[in-house]
């Protein structure tokens, strides 16, 4: 199991990936809005989706989990 | 005939070794000088020789023959041993460290390289003497100096204790030769202490990936002083250095890759910092043109993409050496050429927190600044950047003082400073990537370029937000959009370039022109600041 977390205080702008869904090491789960720039957050792991914390127009602070990933 | 015509001229019998009698006696005392050379040179002895090899590292000896050009290490001190009653009849090979000179591409370079299979290489006190020597000698011959590292730290003995009160020459000196020759400090092997900070003060530190790390402590101290129970590795290995704590710059495979890593570096820089760094001729044309850049940046300015693309497209022939790539990636500080010549390049990566500076990555810059400042390497600064990231989390962190640190490093640089204006560049964001004022050389921007105080959402929630305020709830967020727009019209390269407050405007596929083209014009600068000790640094 493999967690995904914010690395800056951000408005939550797009959720791209889906429970369940296969994700490969660096494929985008969200895409947060802070500091006018869209900023991708990816996966370091490859595996499922297993949960999605977030939803669009959330705030996530430094640290917020975002998403859980099971290893494949 | 006395006896040395005797020896001279042609028909006299020669001096016969093992004879006794009217000859000289050298025989013995030559073979007695081989077996100390040889003695010498097999280090720790075969067992701890093969103990190094079988946990993937090479020999010192092994070491030093990758890392100078062949042939032409001297050594200094090879005879050297312990000396100390303490440790009895002892053989200590070298005293556990090998010092001397080699030529690095046909330039010469002072060495210390630890040996761990003498004593875990432990710092001795004739070992310290050679390296404090050959340290003095880098001083006065004005070349860079290298440590290979691979030692336990202090040599500790029972009759140590407070003699210890006159010790640690070693560190004010490295701080003396700071910026006046290039440091190396290359971690082969685990490291502890006293050659932790050697690589503290060292200006380029590579890691070789699970058989090195440092720790102020090493793991049986931590053990004893604070109860907790770590590997070197988990306490101090590449991962932590690389990628977290940013003290070392670059993790490597093997002691192979980090020995030519070390000659790659050197070839960047100046034997020392009264020097210019020596040219690289290439096939590569100054005047290329870099149309992949087109396709590489989007116009749509929050939309991210890897500047390193950008800064590899740009340089001649490709060729970069990327410095702490994997620490504070927000920002990208690499060396390379641009029309033969070394270039120190810091460019902000939209990939990484959307290319905002935080405390890391201010941090990163300004060491990097320091370091091309002090030995004459011009420098380039490709600006996307929506500035310091605010909030809360970040003040916490002390973000002013590390942003004020990298302002102070780009304020400070007399190097020929050139800028390159991609998309935004917003705010201290804009100072510290050397805006204009900052004595920048040649400052021109891409058609893209957004240069304000700070970006129209964020100006129109401060300017405007009585009349936000006045207007009723569902009407707002119309109005702050057409707010946004009359703002934005005025972030405008033409609005800039109208002002002469940059200096050209230029296609993004002339950037490899344009940076050559700065660095032509300010090959001479040459700037005095106001007399002082030293300014009182933000760190």
């Amino acid at each position: 199991m493999a967690e995904v977390r914010a690395e800056i205080t951000a408005n939550v702008w797009q959720v791209v990936a889906e429970e369940g869904q296969m994700v490969a090491e660096g494929d985008e789960i969200v895409i947060l809005e802070s500091m006018k720039m869209e900023i991708p957050v990816v996966t370091e792991t490859p595996g499922v989706v297993r949960e999605i914390h977030v939803q669009p127009e959330d705030v996530v602070q430094e640290g917020d989990l975002i998403a859980i990933i099971d290893e494949s | 005939m006395s006896r040395d015509e005797r020896a001279m001229s042609d028909d006299a019998p020669r001096p016969v070794s093992h004879e006794g009698g009217d000859v000289h006696e050298w025989g013995p005392l030559v073979d007695g000088l081989v077996a100390r050379r040889e003695q010498a040179l097999g280090m720790g002895g075969p067992e701890l020789v093969d103990r190094q090899h079988s946990l993937g590292k090479l020999t010192v000896r092994e070491r030093l023959e990758r890392l100078v050009d062949q042939g032409t290490f001297v050594e200094f001190g090879m005879l050297a041993d312990h000396m100390d009653p303490g440790l009895g009849d002892r053989y200590l090979a070298a005293d556990g460290c090998v010092t001397g000179v080699g030529d690095v591409d046909g330039r010469r370079v002072a060495i210390a390289a630890y040996d761990f299979t003498v004593m875990a290489g432990s710092m001795g006190a004739v070992g310290e003497d050679k390296v404090s020597r050959i340290r003095e000698l880098a001083l006065r011959q004005r070349i860079p100096m290298v440590w290979l590292l691979d030692s336990a730290g202090a040599r500790i003995s029972s009759q140590s204790g407070s003699t210890f009160a006159g010790m640690g020459a070693l560190f004010r000196e490295q701080v003396a030769m700071s910026g006046v020759v290039p440091m190396v400090a290359a971690m082969l092997g685990h490291c502890a202490a006293g050659t932790a900070y050697i690589p503290a003060l060292a200006d380029f530190v590579p890691m070789v990936k699970g058989t090195s790390s440092m720790a102020l402590g090493g793991r049986h101290l931590v053990k004893a002083a604070v109860g907790e129970d770590v590997t070197e590795e988990e306490m101090g290995g590449s991962a932590v250095h690389t990628k977290v704590s940013g003290v070392a710059d670059l993790e490597v495979a093997d002691d192979d890759e980090c020995l030519a890593v070390v000659r790659r570096y050197l070839s960047f820089f100046p034997s020392n910092n009264r020097e210019r760094p020596p040219e690289r001729p290439t096939d590569d044309p100054v005047d290329r043109r870099v149309d992949e850049l087109h396709a590489i940046v989007p116009t749509a300015p929050r939309r991210a993409y890897d500047v390193r693309r950008v800064v590899t497209a740009i340089v001649d022939d490709g060729d970069v050496l990327w410095m702490k790539p994997d620490w504070a990636k927000n920002v990208v500080t690499a060396l390379a050429h641009v029309g033969g010549a070394a270039v120190g390049i810091v460019a902000n990566q939209p990939m990484v927190l959307g290319g905002a500076l935080d405390v890391n990555a201010a941090d990163k810059a300004a060491r990097f600044v320091w370091l091309c400042d002090a030995f004459n390497i011009p420098l380039v600064f490709l600006h996307d950047v929506p500035g310091f990231v605010v909030g809360s989390a970040v003040e916490k962190q002390g973000i002013i003082r590390h942003g004020a640190k990298m302002l102070f490093a780009v304020s400070e640089a007399t190097v020929p400073k050139i800028s390159v204006v991609m998309r935004k560049s917003y705010g201290a964001g804009y100072f510290v990537m050397n805006g204009l004022a900052y004595e920048a050389d040649y400052i021109v921007t891409w058609p893209t370029a957004e240069i304000a105080v700070m970006g129209p959402d964020g100006a129109v929630a401060i300017i405007h937000r009585r009349t936000l305020e006045a207007v009723p709830e569902e009407e707002r967020a119309t109005k702050r959009l057409e707010l946004a727009e009359e703002i934005r019209r005025n972030i405008d390269p033409y609005v800039a370039a109208g002002h002469a407050k940059v200096d050209d405007v230029i296609d993004p596929a002339e950037t490899r022109a344009a940076i050559a083209r700065g660095l032509r014009v300010s090959r001479d600068k040459h700037v005095e600041r106001p007399w002082r000790k030293h300014g009182v640094l933000p760190v």
